[in-house]
């Protein structure tokens, strides 16, 4: 259901921000590069958002923790089947959405946080922020309450100061020495008789009685909000001092991730010492977290006591509010209930994932992925359908004939699903045993162990004695074929440079199964190799390159399809190797008539219109790297002695090549032939041969007028020709657009340009 | 007191009088402009072997134009209905004409139709018209002929008005595309572009809305496109100056006292 359809890393390695990256919408995203520009770190970093374990070298220089976000496709109404019970806002925004963002968030112990983001956390954060602003007026008038309570106590303090010292100076009014106590009712404030020597005094004392009854009055009915408030203090001092410790760990935490980074060293799992730190860490956290809820409720609590509700009421107020001002759900909640429904990210790779020639059974069963070829192994179990109670069969007999059953079963599949040629006349076959070692193998003394064979023609050899591209193809086969057994969870599968050990054909070969499979796995690889890098389909394509291409410690930058004319030539080398070999099939041909023209963007163009046109004429287009390049591709095309030509446009730096070539390189020819095709002068570049209304619907897909020349229009945006001209190209050959779907003025000009080459022919 | 707030009320007037007069003053100055931007009665006599205008503005200035260019054997007739009238059609339409001067100023063989989808995305320019909801959707509405009379052909193209062609007596219609110069609802498609030969005699006329969407005084309803079709046919045999009076004194009759609704234009032709 979910479909990954981009990606953002931020802080891993040489990334600090990739910014958002759409992925080919086609299921197949390359990304190239050159050594070192961070191609691999991102397949690990889609890897991590998967697996969450990271260890302390993803880290950059400055410590800063990643995180990484995926955002998914998802049918529209989907997420609001899987989301129980949602309140009614939340209902209407998941029924409305077709896109979830998933950020896995890295913390200083190098655990995770997987939540919700995008529009989805932004309501939830709204419900959270407005929550957090009640707390905050809340407080506001509880700090005031307790002030006031605090000068009613300073107060009545000082009234019973003034008291005492009227009280002095009234020596015949003490109760106890002049034996008056009559005079003194149980109630203070009752009226002192007037008896005294100095009557005035007697009037202040009376007054100042008055006061301390109304003071002690006022303060007896706030002692529930001073028991409140202290409590509150308490809380907050606590949740303080958990926030400080845990300050003071994440130092620790970072101090240890520096020397490990600095060191490059590994984890030591007896370090009892960081062991406690991390554990130390752990709990302050949950501990800080709990202790902010309690903080949060008693504020929410101290409210409705301010308001004059009694302890219980108050509390059941609070459930009530909470209720109202929190969804069930939080961004966190959310973010690991729909992390169950994300697509399986899976890494092939050529350690763990290249069949071994044996494994041991205790190492598959024990999950010990350290060994090599342990995936492999997995695989292999996984598409036979076994498990460790099949290897317990009492009858040695009937397990020999299973195996053998399945080593036939496994083979056809494979000759079924691989229809490259593989190995000498394709007959490859794949072989397992079960055995165990012998008496000498020490503690190993009669373990079971798997053993593994390719067999070719009768030659039976262990898969390490194959060469490494048969083993990577069965393995990658393997891998695909565990892949099918998930439980209809889709799957994302991350290939780092594929098949480099692999024939160029070979490659090619590798490129075709992605297709294959590419309905039912996303696949996103990283290369060098041109083999694994189509033409046609650069909407593909990521260029990831550093920032300061000389420096690494530069940060890495992605550069998508409609920007690769931005990166490096470096970066492009895969691009530039297959330019002038575009396809296979294609390219320099002695069998056809080869067209050069100015650009690649040309040549889809040109392909395209040669397409709609149905055209027979044979005439392979070899595009140049750019217009000045042209007289050495002659040049080349000259001295293979291949039949060829040169399309030119109507433009300033075409006229100065077309003069360039007569002068100098076709003076010698003299064949009498006209090597030079040049278009009528309306035509600027191949883009003018589509009416303006054409251009803007098929290639540019916009509505905006456009009133200059379409290639000026092209100049002037600083358009990605290539890009757009190659999906243009993709459109007409898979026959989304045909000849019909064009005006009459790109129809009239697509003739012309035919009957141009034909005139050639 | 009584007397000052008189001479305040004088006051007032005589400012807003002189407010009201310059801005006649301006507009007339604009329709001046306007006119200027219309093809000279000089230049119109030398191409057609007759033809008439009968251009009846609502207002000062127009939100209708007529046009006419010619370049090497090539004649271009067009009127155009800009949306809205007064003011704001006018603007439109001084950009029409500017918009239709630059695009037959390119070399290559003029085609009806392609002068319209360039037209187009010229109007989609100037007003950015880029199919988001909350733009103008302000646009032109024309019918534009490219005649080559040396080879006896008439190319038409036409955004939601037609052409007319009366020949020995008949009356034949050809109809526009469904669309407008400007940003369709859904997504611009070309225009068409249609051929007629020319025979001699043959009278064609391209005309905005503004005549038949005219209510009468006496039926209270618009004239309607059938009623004037009628009207041409009925004209047939009739020199071009007769037959302009003959529109005016038909569209007077049936307007009476009514308010005149829209730009009225009809523009004849023989080649």
């Amino acid at each position: 259901m979910m479909k990954l359809t981009a990606f953002r890393i931020r802080n891993f390695r040489s990334i600090i921000d990739t910014g958002w990256q759409s992925l080919s919408p086609d299921n197949i995203t390359c990304l190239i590069g050159q050594n070192e520009s961070g191609k691999t770190s991102i397949l690990e970093a889609l890897r991590v958002f998967y697996t969450e374990t990271i260890s302390e070298d993803v880290l950059r220089s400055d410590l800063s923790l990643p995180d990484v976000s995926c955002r998914f496709s998802v049918p529209e109404g989907w997420l609001l089947k899987i989301t129980d019970n949602p309140g009614t806002e939340l209902k209407e925004l998941l029924s409305g959405t077709s896109h979830i963002e998933l950020t896995r968030s890295w913390l200083p112990d190098l655990s995770s946080v997987l939540k919700v983001s995008g529009a989805i956390s932004q309501y939830l954060d709204s419900l959270e922020d407005a929550w957090r602003i009640y707390l905050g007026d809340v407080t506001v008038k509880m700090e005031e309450e307790l002030e006031n309570i605090s000068s009613l106590e300073k107060a009545l303090e000082n009234v019973n100061l003034k008291e005492a010292q009227i009280r002095t100076k009234l020596p015949n009014l003490d109760p106890k020495k002049k034996g008056i106590k009559s005079l003194f009712k149980k109630n203070p404030a009752e009226e002192v008789p007037l008896i005294a020597e100095d009557p005035a005094l007697i009037v202040e004392l009376n007054e100042i009685l008055k006061q301390k009854e109304k003071l002690s009055k006022e303060l007896s009915a706030k002692q529930l909000m001073k028991k409140t408030g202290e409590t509150w203090k308490t809380l907050l001092d606590k949740c303080t001092a958990l926030e400080n410790h845990l300050g003071e760990l994440s130092l620790k935490l970072e101090e240890r991730h520096q020397q490990m980074t600095f060191l490059m060293r590994q984890d030591d799992e007896d370090d009892l010492a960081w062991k406690n730190v991390l554990n130390d860490y752990r709990i302050t956290r949950r501990d800080r977290d709990l202790t902010k809820a309690d903080l949060d409720r008693h504020i929410a609590l101290s409210g409705y006591i301010m308001d004059g509700y009694n302890e219980r009421d108050a509390n059941a107020k609070v459930n009530e509010i909470i209720q109202s001002y929190k969804s069930q759900y939080n961004s966190e909640i959310l973010g690991k209930k729909y992390f169950e429904y994300c697509p399986v990210f899976e890494v092939f790779e050529d350690f763990g994932s290249l069949l071994p020639n044996r494994i041991d059974m205790d190492d598959i069963i024990s999950g010990n992925d350290k060994v090599e070829g342990y995936k492999a192994a997995r695989n292999f179990l996984t598409i036979a359908a076994l498990d460790y109670s099949f290897f317990q069969q009492p009858s040695s007999r009937i397990l020999k004939q299973k195996i053998e059953n399945l080593n036939y079963t496994l083979t056809t599949n494979f000759q079924d699903f691989w229809q490259q040629s593989i190995g000498r006349n394709n007959k490859i076959h794949i072989q397992f045993e079960l055995d165990h070692y012998n008496a000498s193998c020490g503690d190993k003394a009669g373990k079971p162990y798997l053993e593994f064979w390719i067999k070719d023609e009768g030659e039976r050899l262990y898969p390490k004695q194959r060469s490494r591209g048969v083993r990577w193809f069965l393995s990658f086969y393997m891998e695909l074929k565990a892949a099918a057994n998930l439980n209809n969870r889709n799957m994302v599968l991350l290939i780092d440079e594929p098949g480099v050990s692999l024939h160029a054909r070979a490659q090619e070969d590798v490129l075709k199964v992605f297709e294959d499979i590419k309905d039912k796995i996303q696949v996103i690889y990283t290369t060098h190799s041109p083999h694994l890098v189509e033409i046609n389909k650069l909407h593909r394509i990521l260029a990831v390159q550093r920032d300061d291409l000389d420096s690494l410690r530069s940060t890495t930058r992605i550069l998508d399809p409609l920007r690769l004319s931005a990166a490096s030539p470096d970066t492009l080398t895969p691009l530039q190797s297959i330019l002038g070999n575009p396809v296979a099939g294609e390219g320099f041909s002695s069998k056809k008539f080869n067209l050069i023209v100015n650009d690649t963007g040309s040549y889809y163009l040109l392909n395209a219109i040669i397409h709609l046109m149905g055209s027979t004429t044979k005439i392979s287009v070899i595009p140049s790297t750019n217009v000045s390049s042209i007289p050495l591709l002659c040049n080349v095309l000259m001295g293979w002695g291949l039949e060829f030509a040169v399309l030119l446009f109507e433009n300033d730096k075409e006229n100065q090549v077309a003069g360039l070539l007569k002068d100098t390189i076709f003076r010698t020819d003299n064949s009498g032939r006209d090597l030079i095709i040049r278009m009528p002068e309306t035509f600027y570049n191949a883009e003018d041969l589509l009416s303006t209304l054409d251009f803007k619907n098929h290639i540019l897909k916009t509505r905006e007028g456009i009133t200059v020349a379409n290639s000026e229009y092209v100049r002037d945006k600083k358009i990605a020709r290539g890009f757009l001209f190659s999906r243009f190209l993709t459109e007409v050959t898979s026959g989304n657009l045909k000849l019909s779907n064009f005006d009459e003025e790109s129809q009239e000009n697509f003739r012309l340009l035919i009957d141009v080459l034909k005139g050639v022919k | 007191m009584v007397y000052r707030n008189h001479n305040n009320l004088d006051l007032v007037n005589l400012v807003q009088n002189q407010k009201i007069e310059d801005h006649l003053a301006s507009l007339q100055y604009a329709r001046m402009i306007q006119k200027a931007l219309l093809p000279e009665p000089e230049i119109m006599k030398g191409l057609f072997k007759d033809y008439f205008v009968l251009f009846l503005p609502r207002d000062i200035v127009s939100g209708d134009f007529y046009y006419v260019f010619s370049r090497n054997q090539y004649i271009c007739v067009a009127a155009g209905d800009c949306t809205g009238h007064g003011v704001p059609g006018a603007l439109l339409s001084i950009l029409g004409i500017s918009f239709l001067n630059d695009i037959l100023q390119l070399k290559s063989d003029p085609k009806a139709n392609r002068i319209l989808n360039l037209m187009r995305e010229k109007v989609m320019k100037a007003l950015h018209q880029t199919g988001e909801k909350a733009e103008t959707k302000d646009s032109i509405d024309i019918g534009l002929c490219i005649v080559d009379p040396a080879n006896g052909k008439l190319q038409f193209s036409g955004a939601n008005r037609p052409l007319i062609r009366m020949r020995q007596g008949v009356l034949s219609e050809f109809k526009p595309d469904k669309m407008t110069i400007g940003v369709a609802p859904l997504r611009e498609q070309p225009f068409t572009n249609q051929v007629l030969d020319i025979m001699p005699g043959d009278t064609f006329y391209l005309y905005s809305d503004g005549f038949s969407d005219q209510f009468g005084e006496i039926s209270d309803k618009k004239f309607k496109q059938k009623q004037l079709k009628k009207l041409i046919e009925s004209m047939s045999g009739l020199s071009m100056s007769r037959q302009k009076s003959f529109l005016k004194e038909t569209f007077y009759q049936w307007k009476g006292n009514c308010q005149q609704i829209d730009d009225v234009l009809i523009f004849g032709f023989q080649i």
